[in-house]
């Protein structure tokens, strides 16, 4: 039976519960809805794709000591030497940095060599022709680099590189009409050219803070043996080889030289490892926001279960009389149920400007995204659920009354 | 129209078993205006609450307008209390919150009747208790004789076969009450069926027929000469 309006007058007489309890869905719909769209935001960095075949890769940190530094290439080639000679790795390559890994080089780069300003900030990988292959970056142009283009040089003096590979993400960006490949781009500061001969089709930066998210794709490998005491082995197993692989490979490195550091935290790892390591923050984000919701959502449903809980008390007499009167058990229960249904309506409805408004506010301190309105949506729905569960109990309660308590005189 | 055979109310706890009402006999016909009096404690009230169909009883028999109600389930009872029975308490038991054409309208709403037809009814009602003006006007607006004024207007609102009042007088004061008997013998009159129950010999006197409860059970009015007296004198003072 349609009750809407006896409820709404009866509800113009208990204005305090009926606004706070409003007001409380109101202010948990606005949180919950930017919070959920915070835990949204940082669950989609969590899985953001790399470019490479993470499920094979694992890294070593490695630094020689005792040797100077500009005497490592040789130790270098033999460790990549060891590494291949395992009978489960695919390829090998020794970089300055990986995606993801936490620490980089990073550079502004021109397409024209008089521009005052980059046109692109990227983050600069220093490897070799197996870099494609050991992190199975997928060549969507060009070609991979050749042995004889690869440099050996100190990272504080690095040679300009004729011949460079970049993600399809800077491409597009440096050539937004197309064509990059065999265009030119000058690096940092150079004078020199370097020749785009190869573009792959994704490969992230080493970082994972939301100020890389404007150029998260933006990359550039310069085919350059960065000579040093320090780097990084990204080592790619055969499929289905990697736990052997991780058990081998440091192992191996300490048979070909033992004058060398391996940091026992975080000196070997699976990519796997390195992802969960990266974005442990951001799931520590999304768990605390995840807690906050809840904590929100229990306390809204222990308000309204208690507020209703009240009423039916208050109004026990009220229901024996109703019964009386002609009112099924049904009935009870839906006018309770109803009564937070058009609490809950009022609630969201001023809960879903609060959201937007308050991601608004976000917007223009924070830098936030806009919030999607899917999440209002689902919040919105979620409220009225959450409410109507929560009175369901006491509702319950209310309709077991009997009618004989309409002659009982307290 | 009420028919109660062999009628028992038995409450019963861990340690005894009180009789409410025991081996209880009445039979009220259409259109009688019946007063069921008693002691405190005589099982007034529990045959008031039985008849309108607020509680079920332990054993015996009660035909409503020749239902046996005893099997009957709790929306099947309800939907009798709404459309055959009409209520008014003696706390008049008017919902605060809603002004009196809404109240009125109550058990009306429980009907499902449409909404036209609704307010038909409730300014007919209304009126016929002398209150239309004051259909927007809360119960705490009210005398106490106009609260029980809206009851009655609710009670009839629904056309019941049956009218049960409990000590409809019991909280007004004597100019009031005498105004709502008036009414409810205006409503008899007309047609209504009702039993009232009320421990006031006066009131009891105008109505058709008296019954008598005492621990329970109906006792012969011939066998108890004392209640016989306060009757006939109750009737002597009565305005003719």
């Amino acid at each position: 039976m349609l009750q809407i309006k006896p409820i709404l007058a009866a509800l113009r007489r208990h204005k305090a519960g009926t606004i706070l309890i409003a007001l409380q869905i109101a202010l948990t719909l606005a949180i919950v809805c930017n919070a959920l769209f915070i835990i949204g935001q940082r669950l989609e960095r969590v899985r953001r794709p790399t470019g490479m075949v993470e499920t094979d890769l694992m890294a070593i940190q490695s630094r020689f000591v005792g040797t100077e530094e500009n005497k490592t290439s040789p130790l270098i080639k033999a460790d990549l030497q060891a590494l291949r000679q395992l009978p489960g790795v695919q390829d090998v390559v020794s970089l300055n940095s990986y995606p993801l890994r936490g620490g980089g080089w990073s550079t502004g780069v021109r397409t024209d060599v008089d521009a005052k300003n980059s046109k692109a900030h990227t983050t600069q990988y220093f490897g070799d022709e197996h870099t494609l292959g050991t992190m199975g970056l997928h060549l969507l142009e060009g070609r991979n680099f050749r042995a004889d283009e690869i440099m050996q040089a100190d990272p504080q003096a690095l040679p300009d590189s004729a011949a460079i590979i970049v993600s399809k993400a800077l491409a597009d960006k440096l050539y937004p009409e197309g064509h990059a490949l065999g265009k030119p781009v000058y690096i940092g500061d150079s004078k020199s050219p370097s020749t785009i001969v190869g573009i792959v089709e994704r490969l992230g930066v080493p970082w994972n803070g939301t100020w890389t998210d404007s150029f998260y794709e933006n990359s550039l490998i310069q085919p350059v043996q960065l000579v040093s005491s320090f780097t990084n082995y990204l080592i790619r197993a055969k499929p289905g080889q990697l736990a052997d692989v991780l058990k081998a490979a440091p192992a191996a490195l300490v048979k070909v030289n033992r004058m060398r550091v391996i940091p026992s935290e975080r000196g070997v790892r699976t990519f796997a490892q390195v992802r969960e390591y990266a974005y442990k923050g951001d799931r520590g984000m999304a768990i605390l926001m995840g807690v906050v919701c809840l904590v929100l959502l229990a306390i809204t449903a222990a308000g309204i279960v208690g507020l209703t809980s009240f009423w039916v008390g208050q109004r026990r007499k009220q229901i024996g009389v109703r019964r009386a009167l002609g009112a099924t058990q049904r009935d009870i229960l839906g006018y309770f149920l109803t009564e937070n249904l058009l609490i809950g309506v009022a609630g969201v409805a001023i809960g879903a400007l609060l959201a937007i408004g308050m991601n608004l506010w976000l917007v223009t301190q924070f830098e936030m995204a806009r919030l999607s309105l899917a999440y209002v949506l689902v919040g919105v729905v979620a409220l009225l659920l959450l409410g109507q569960g929560a009175v369901l109990a006491p509702a319950m309660r209310a309709s077991r009354v009997p009618p004989v308590e309409a002659t009982r005189s307290v | 129209m009420l028919k109660m055979t062999h009628l028992s109310k038995v409450y019963r706890t861990e340690v005894v078993e009180t009789y409410a009402l025991r081996d209880f006999n009445i039979n009220v016909n259409e259109g009688e205006f019946v007063a069921v009096t008693g002691p405190s404690g005589s099982g007034k009230t529990t045959f008031l609450t039985i008849a309108g169909l607020l509680e079920t009883f332990t054993g015996g028999q009660y035909h409503l307008d020749g239902v046996e109600v005893s099997n009957l389930n709790d929306n099947e009872r309800s939907r009798i209390r709404n459309e055959k029975i009409g209520f008014i308490f003696q706390a008049f038991n008017l919902i605060p919150d809603l002004n009196v054409y809404d109240n009125v309208e109550v058990p009306l709403r429980y009907r499902g009747m449409k909404g036209p037809e609704r307010k038909e009814r409730i300014m007919q009602a209304l009126e016929r208790v002398g209150l239309a003006s004051r259909a927007k006007h809360y119960p705490a607006e009210l005398s106490g004789g106009q609260q029980q004024r809206v009851a009655i207007a609710r009670a009839l609102a629904g056309s019941p076969r049956l009218l049960l009042a409990d000590e409809p007088t019991g909280n007004l004061d004597t100019q009031m009450a005498r105004g709502v008997m008036e009414l409810l013998e205006e409503i008899h009159r007309e047609g209504a069926t009702i039993v009232m129950v009320t421990h006031d010999p006066e009131l009891a006197a105008r109505a058709q027929r008296n019954v008598h409860i005492i621990d329970g059970q109906v006792v012969d009015l011939a066998e108890d000469p004392r209640f016989h007296q306060a009757v006939h004198a109750a009737r002597a003072n009565t305005p003719a």
